[in-house]
């Protein structure tokens, strides 16, 4: 290491500065090397680790990101590659020499690209996503003909250049059933097919993308990857895994979609709904976005620790959706390859940091953590909300009426007093016991109590009782009885009502947390008495004869007492049944609501300070709430908080945003994006591989209102979208992986919509729109692996048509998730996900095969197909378009029709379509 | 049955575009190629693993790490300087000293110390590298699990049984790579399995007792065996016509998933009959005489972890249960102890005659250590219980067999207490480090780009402990 550092100092800085300043006289276009294409990603990838943005790793005070720093250092000597120290590292023979020091050498060709760019003056370019996109001219195209949309011309002319063509149009059944699955999700009925076919033209096309585009089903579709950006499941994760309400999230994300909100506002509303002015209920919901973070709720984890933990996955969230970079690379230190300091990272996480605490610990004792943050309430249907407003506003006259009416005092029955004479009592129920008046009573009282002393007996039975009889009472009318007690028993207690010995109603109490030798009043009501099992029968209330005291289960009870008095029967009044009525309506009500957790700011939030390494216990510098400098400046009015940093992330001068998006719904449509890391748009992300039309589609998405809509409607009209998906020899020979789009997309189904596709292919498929998660068959016991405070071990299976619904509304439980689900895929909704994969197991085809709920698809299928008119190949030809859209061939048919003669049933032809490759895949 | 597609593709081509979405390294996955034999980076000691989980964490200072000191401490609190600071899952700093009640000495002919809670294993003593100066970050369930299987205390990330199945593949392409067994529940569910963002293929597939092991692996009642050939077949025909008309790879792949599931439902019901073992075999693992109750479902796990290695499964990863002793320690411990003792010690023996110890590394231990204070209250009520220990990450001790570690070897040190590590320690890092390495990868170079960052599972740490490979 040493030896290397001192090579470097030895070389002349100066005479090079002069080279620096006129750089750009050097640069020349060249067709050997792009820049941001070819040069920053070798930099990137193979120096900047150690000689780059991250001050701390750096080594021998090098940084080769920094154009001034690079030329000044003489590591790179504009127009002179030979003179280079980098040239002479990267190609030194000498192991202790060359760079990179560990790791794979620089290639041939990767060592004369960056030859020639420092030959050419070594203009550093800004990276290509950190400068705003423009609309290029459109390119030429030989073929003038072919392009129907202006994505078409950027896409022809790289062909071109390849000296390929584009494939030829997909057969209307190919393309309908490709649009159906692209807009809504879901296949085209056989009926809409054979209207397709029958008028095949551009102008019908256009109509039937705008009636899917207005579908409802269109936001069922385009929510999941929206979903999984958003983290959003049902339950907590962790050791803890409990279930929490977000669907309302779930739902606000399916109706922004459904109503076209532009972007800007889709993501103003989630990042800071609640800061708007008098934000709706809705627009609180939207903030839901942040806090379907999983949460550790383990029994040892601290809270600070817990919150830290939720804000990082917040600002790397929000960095990964809004800016497609890789912001939680600068949490413990400077990023390494993009210019994000650990102090912006902090200023970013500062915006975030403005939280009210959204939990707690409940005490030092209790494993249990709670959420405290802010909910509102939402309602599952118009018809709900409306309900409720009956509701609210029937309240709110009984409300005003308890208000106005004065109290009215119930009607009150003394039973006994203990004023008169000695009390009768019978205190022979299991141990002797003396009961005399005494003058200790509790100040409701009068003058005297009964005060019952008990004797020490042979054997202690566990209980003790005392019975206090007086003339026949009616207490039918009555809602409560109470009573006042003092005694030095700590233990069960049942208060009994007799009208004999075998008519008895009781009501259990308990004076084990009540202050011994102190009066306590106990109110029992009426509907709490019920009959004990020794009893023969219920009390008869309108005519009761005695009560009894009986103490249980702390004995032995000799020398003990029990003191009784001022037992009163409380009649119910207007008032009381009002307050009744008012009960009665709120519980109504409150099956109505649905309460889910939204985002909010705490009045004087905590500071923010860089956290050393990482870590909340090592606080360093404080810092306050700012942006990242390497982009552009905010706003200097802006808010300060959330509002402030969504505005700044969906300002006109964001070079990312619009990018970033275009790029995901590009990938939804055609497989994989522009930009094939999603999730990266930094300097280690892939270059684009059509840089024009990103940027074409990127501008034109913000001209056209940020209307994701008339962006998809721009991509499914274009030719490239349908294009054939059936590749020739020669595009299979130079583009085996279609990056060039020569063809057009073919791959697997997401999870959701193999569900739903062969729901819907066997009519099984249930309409509903919104509302809570539902719970379709899985297998037994899943549940209860899980831990979870609340203990929600049983997993409770829908019935009826939800049982049927979209994979959408299937509960996601991170702990366990729906096991057909994750076979196909579905990410486990930890984190961020910008992509899912597509594989292809042998598990995949045991859950078609034999998951119950498949299993139903294929019986529902077989019966429908039997029962539909025509024969045995007319009914093939039908169910094969039913779940495919095109016609079979005549070998194909041979092939069902076979099976169906040799097994004798519809079930095994049914299985096999709904089993069939291109039956998950989007053609 | 029809089990080649017709395919103009190329071989080549192939097996370049069947890798769409799926890191190169999993190409091996895909056909089977046998990279195995120089090792993915370097020449490897071990090619598969067996990784035994104590759900909970063990006690070390009442199993491998003998603290004669304790006695004298019992009933005190520590010396201050030492638990300053230090984060702790339920009791203080200042709780008391409690010392270990049980007997240690040195077992077979290289005299590794270990406590009289396992009688059995120390038959296979001289087998064992037992590290006593393991250390991780974290002291929750949930959490310790994540970071002992995938490095990261967060859900989310890969595990090391996924990594080695992205690393390696199968030597069976009729069965997943990795396989999980348990007898209970873990903390952190499903994702201490997770492939994380690695593709699905490399997540651990759960083994569930019973008759059915894999979800949805049976027919339905209704369909026979003849049913089942006719409709794959016929998929299969429907298939290559497809094939034949896009060219597609991933229908081929396709055309073989559904074949191999096929096979997998005849196979995988024979491959978890462990009744087709022989009695001898049974007994050893304690699993016989069945009137004693049949053994338990860790030793049927252990005899099934050995009957997957031994059909190419790469890695097993089995979790026991009920090692959390917050309460009632010497109660619950020998318990504990007792239910994996013969079969751990069967499991060594077993796969050393049949000469399968060489080639696969059984890792033992817990997501962490317990503390040398006493815990002796109930954490979720307060309420008063029998002593117990609590949650300690500074320390705590596992043992390796086979695949190349030292046998009769004992490496690392602790304080006098237990409490914290004074030589060589050996990170959660160090352990995968070194565990990757047995298996021939380099930790830095076993690498997934994603979303823009380069992940591995030792994070940016991890150093190969040499001094315990033999």
């Amino acid at each position: 290491m040493l030896v290397k550092q001192r090579l470097l100092l030895v070389i002349p800085v100066i005479i090079f500065a002069a080279f620096a300043c006129d750089a750009r006289a050097f640069a020349q276009p060249s067709d050997k090397y792009d820049f941001n294409r070819d040069i920053r990603p070798i930099l990137s990838g193979k120096c900047f680790a150690c000689h780059g943005p991250d001050g701390a790793a750096r080594q021998a005070d090098l940084r080769l990101d920094k154009s001034l720093h690079a030329l000044e250092s003489g590591a790179i000597i504009a127009g002179q590659s030979g003179q280079s120290e980098l040239i002479k590292r990267i190609t030194s023979a000498d192991p202790d020499l060359r760079m990179p020091p560990q790791g794979e050498a620089l290639s041939a060709a990767e060592i004369s690209k960056l030859s020639a760019w420092i030959d050419d003056g070594a203009v550093y370019e800004t990276h290509w996503s950190f400068s705003p996109p423009v609309k290029s001219r459109r390119p030429d195209v030989n073929q003038p003909a072919w392009p129907t949309s202006e994505i078409d011309y950027f896409i022809l002319n790289r062909l071109e250049q390849s000296a390929l063509k584009p494939s030829p149009k997909a057969p209307p059944a190919i393309l309908l059933r490709r649009l159906y699955l692209d807009l809504i999700g879901l296949p085209p009925s056989v009926k809409d097919v054979k209207v397709f076919e029958a008028d095949p033209t551009p102008t019908k096309f256009a109509a039937i993308v705008d009636q899917l585009l207005a579908s409802n089903r269109f936001g069922e579709k385009w929510a999941a990857g929206w979903l999984d950006l958003a983290r959003y499941a049902d339950s907590n994760g962790y050791q803890h895994d409990d279930m929490r309400t977000m669907w309302p999230y779930r739902d606000w994300v399916i109706n922004a979609l459904n109503d076209d909100m532009p972007f800007d506002q889709f993501t103003i509303e989630q990042l800071a709904g609640d800061l708007l002015p008098n934000p709706t209920d809705q627009q609180l919901v939207a903030t839901g976005f942040h806090r379907n973070v999983p949460v550790n709720f383990s029994g040892g984890a601290k809270v600070e620790e817990v919150r830290a933990n939720v804000l990082h996955d917040r600002v790397a969230t929000t960095g990964t959706v809004w800016l497609g970079l890789t912001l939680e690379c600068a949490q413990c230190h400077d990023h390494k390859f993009d210019a994000i300091s650990q102090e912006e990272y902090y200023q970013l996480y500062a915006y975030f940091n403005k939280a009210i605490p959204e939990f707690i610990q409940k005490s030092d004792n209790m494993f249990k953590k709670l959420f405290v943050g802010r909910e509102v309430i939402v309602y599952q249907s118009a018809a709900d909300r409306n309900q409720a407003e009956l509701l609210i506003n029937e309240l709110a006259k009984h409300d005003k009426q308890v208000a106005t009416t004065e109290q009215q005092k119930g009607r009150e029955l003394i039973l006994l007093d203990f004023e008169g004479p000695a009390p009768v009592a019978t205190n022979n129920i299991s141990h002797p016991a003396i009961t005399s008046s005494v003058e200790d009573a509790p100040e409701e009282g009068g003058d005297t109590a009964a005060r019952t002393v008990i004797k020490p007996a042979e054997s202690d039975p566990g209980f003790f009782g005392t019975g206090y009889s007086f003339d026949e009472c009616d207490l039918s009318g009555m809602t409560t009885i109470s009573f006042w007690l003092k005694t030095d028993i700590q233990s069960s207690f049942n208060f009994q009502i007799h009208n004999s010995d075998k008519s008895v109603s009781a009501f259990g109490f308990s004076t084990a947390n009540t202050k011994p030798d102190a009066w306590t009043k106990f109110t029992a009501p009426l509907d709490a008495f019920s009959k004990p099992p020794w009893a023969s029968e219920e009390v008869d209330w309108s005519a009761v004869t005695r009560i009894q005291l009986t103490a249980y289960g702390n004995g032995p009870y000799g020398g003990k007492y029990i003191m009784l008095d001022n037992v009163v029967g409380q009649q119910t009044t207007e008032h009381d049944e009002r307050n009744q009525r008012i009960a009665g309506l709120r519980d109504e009500l409150n099956a109505l609501r649905t309460a889910t957790m939204v985002m909010q700011d705490a009045e004087l939030p905590v500071p923010t300070h860089i956290m050393i390494r990482g870590d909340y216990t090592t606080p360093g510098k404080p810092v306050v709430p700012g942006v990242l400098s390497a982009l552009h400046p905010i706003d200097n009015l802006s808010e300060t908080n959330r509002l402030g940093l969504a505005r700044w992330l969906t300002s006109a001068d964001n070079p990312l945003l619009a990018r970033v998006t275009v790029n995901r719904l590009w990938g939804e449509i055609f497989g994989k994006g522009i930009v094939s890391t999603p999730g990266d748009f930094g300097m280690q992300g892939n270059a684009p591989t059509h840089p024009q039309l990103l940027d074409w589609l990127a501008v034109d998405f913000v001209e056209q209102g940020w209307s994701i809509k008339q962006l998809i409607r721009t991509m499914v009209l274009s030719s490239t979208y349908q294009q054939t998906s059936v590749a020739d020899e020669t595009l299979l020979q130079l583009d085996p992986t279609n990056d060039l789009y020569g063809r057009g997309p073919r791959f697997r189904l997401t999870a959701e919509l193999v569900r739903d596709n062969l729901l819907a292919a066997s009519g099984l498929l249930a309409n509903k729109l919104g509302g809570p998660v539902v719970y379709p068959e899985q297998p037994d016991g899943l549940w209860m692996e899980i831990l979870s405070v609340m203990d929600v071990t049983e997993y409770p299976t829908s019935m009826g048509s939800d049982r049927h619904r979209r994979g959408i509304y299937t509960v996601w439980r991170r702990g366990n998730p729906y096991p057909s689900m994750i076979n196909f895929d579905a990410p486990e909704r930890a984190v961020c996900t910008t992509r899912r994969g597509r594989s292809n197991t042998p598990l995949q085809a045991l859950t078609l095969l034999n998951d119950p709920v498949y299993v139903e698809m294929a019986t529902h299928f077989a019966s429908m197909i039997w029962r539909w008119d025509g024969n045995d190949r007319e009914k093939i030809i039908r169910a094969f378009r039913t779940v495919v859209a095109r016609k079979p061939s005549d070998e194909e048919i041979k092939v069902l029709l076979e099976l169906r003669r040799k097994r004798g049933s519809w079930y095994s032809v049914a299985q096999v379509l709904l089993n069939l490759d291109e039956a998950i895949t989007k053609s | 049955m029809t089990l080649t597609p017709v395919t103009k593709l190329k071989r080549r081509e192939f097996l370049r575009k069947g890798t769409l979405g799926i890191g190169s390294l999993a190409l091996s996955q895909l056909i089977n190629q046998d990279v195995r034999a120089e090792g993915l980076h370097h020449k490897p000691r071990a090619k598969n693993v067996i990784f035994l989980h104590m759900v909970g964490g063990p006690s070390q200072m009442d199993t491998f790490d003998p603290k004669p000191a304790l006695d004298k401490w019992d009933g005190q609190s520590l010396p201050d300087e030492l638990t300053r600071g230090q984060n702790f899952a339920f009791i203080t700093p200042q709780a008391r000293v409690i010392k270990s009640p049980y007997g240690f000495k040195p077992r077979g002919d290289s005299g590794v110390v270990m406590s009289e809670l396992f009688p059995q294993l120390a038959t296979v003593a001289d087998e064992l590298t037992v590290i006593r100066s393991m250390r991780t970050d974290e002291i929750n369930h949930g959490s310790g699990e994540l970071f002992f299987h995938t490095g990261h205390g967060r859900i989310g990330r890969p595990s090391f049984g996924a990594w080695t199945a992205y690393g390696l593949g199968t030597e069976n392409t009729d069965l997943p790579a990795y396989i999980v067994l348990k007898d209970g529940p873990t903390a952190a569910g499903t994702s201490v399995w997770s492939n994380g963002f690695l593709s699905s293929r490399h997540q651990g597939v759960e083994f569930r007792k019973g008759r059915q092991p894999i979800h949805f692996l049976d027919s339905p009642g209704f369909t026979s065996r003849e049913e089942r050939h006719d409709v794959i077949d016929a998929i299969t025909k429907l298939n290559t016509k497809s094939l034949e008309r896009y060219q597609d790879p991933e229908i081929a792949t396709r055309i073989a998933q559904y074949e191999l599931a096929f096979r997998m439902q005849k196979s995988v019901p024979e491959l978890v009959d462990i009744d087709r073992e022989p009695q001898h075999i049974q007994k050893m693992y304690g699993l016989q005489p069945s009137e004693q109750g049949g053994g338990t479902q860790f030793a049927r796990n252990c005899l099934l972890a050995r009957r997957l290695i031994e059909k190419g499964v790469r890695f097993v990863q089995v979790f026991a249960g009920g090692w959390d002793h917050h309460a009632a320690i010497y109660n619950a411990l020998p318990r504990s102890a007792a239910m994996v003792d013969q079969p751990c010690a069967a499991l060594i023996t077993d796969l050393k005659q049949r000469g399968m110890l060489d080639d696969t590394l059984v890792i033992w231990g817990g997501e962490f250590g317990r503390t040398p204070m006493i815990q002796e209250h109930n954490a979720g009520n307060g309420e008063k219980t029998a002593p117990g220990r609590d949650h300690h990450k500074e320390c705590f001790s596992i043992w390796m067999a086979g695949g190349g570690v030292k046998g009769g070897f004992t490496y690392g040190a602790t304080d006098e207490f237990g409490f914290g590590v004074t030589e060589s320690e050996v990170h959660v890092h160090d352990f995968h480090a070194t565990c990757l390495h047995l298996l021939g990868m380099n930790h830095e170079r076993l690498i997934h780009r994603h979303q823009g960052r380069d992940y591995r599972l030792t994070d940016v740490h991890g150093h190969v402990v040499h001094d315990i490979i033999s």
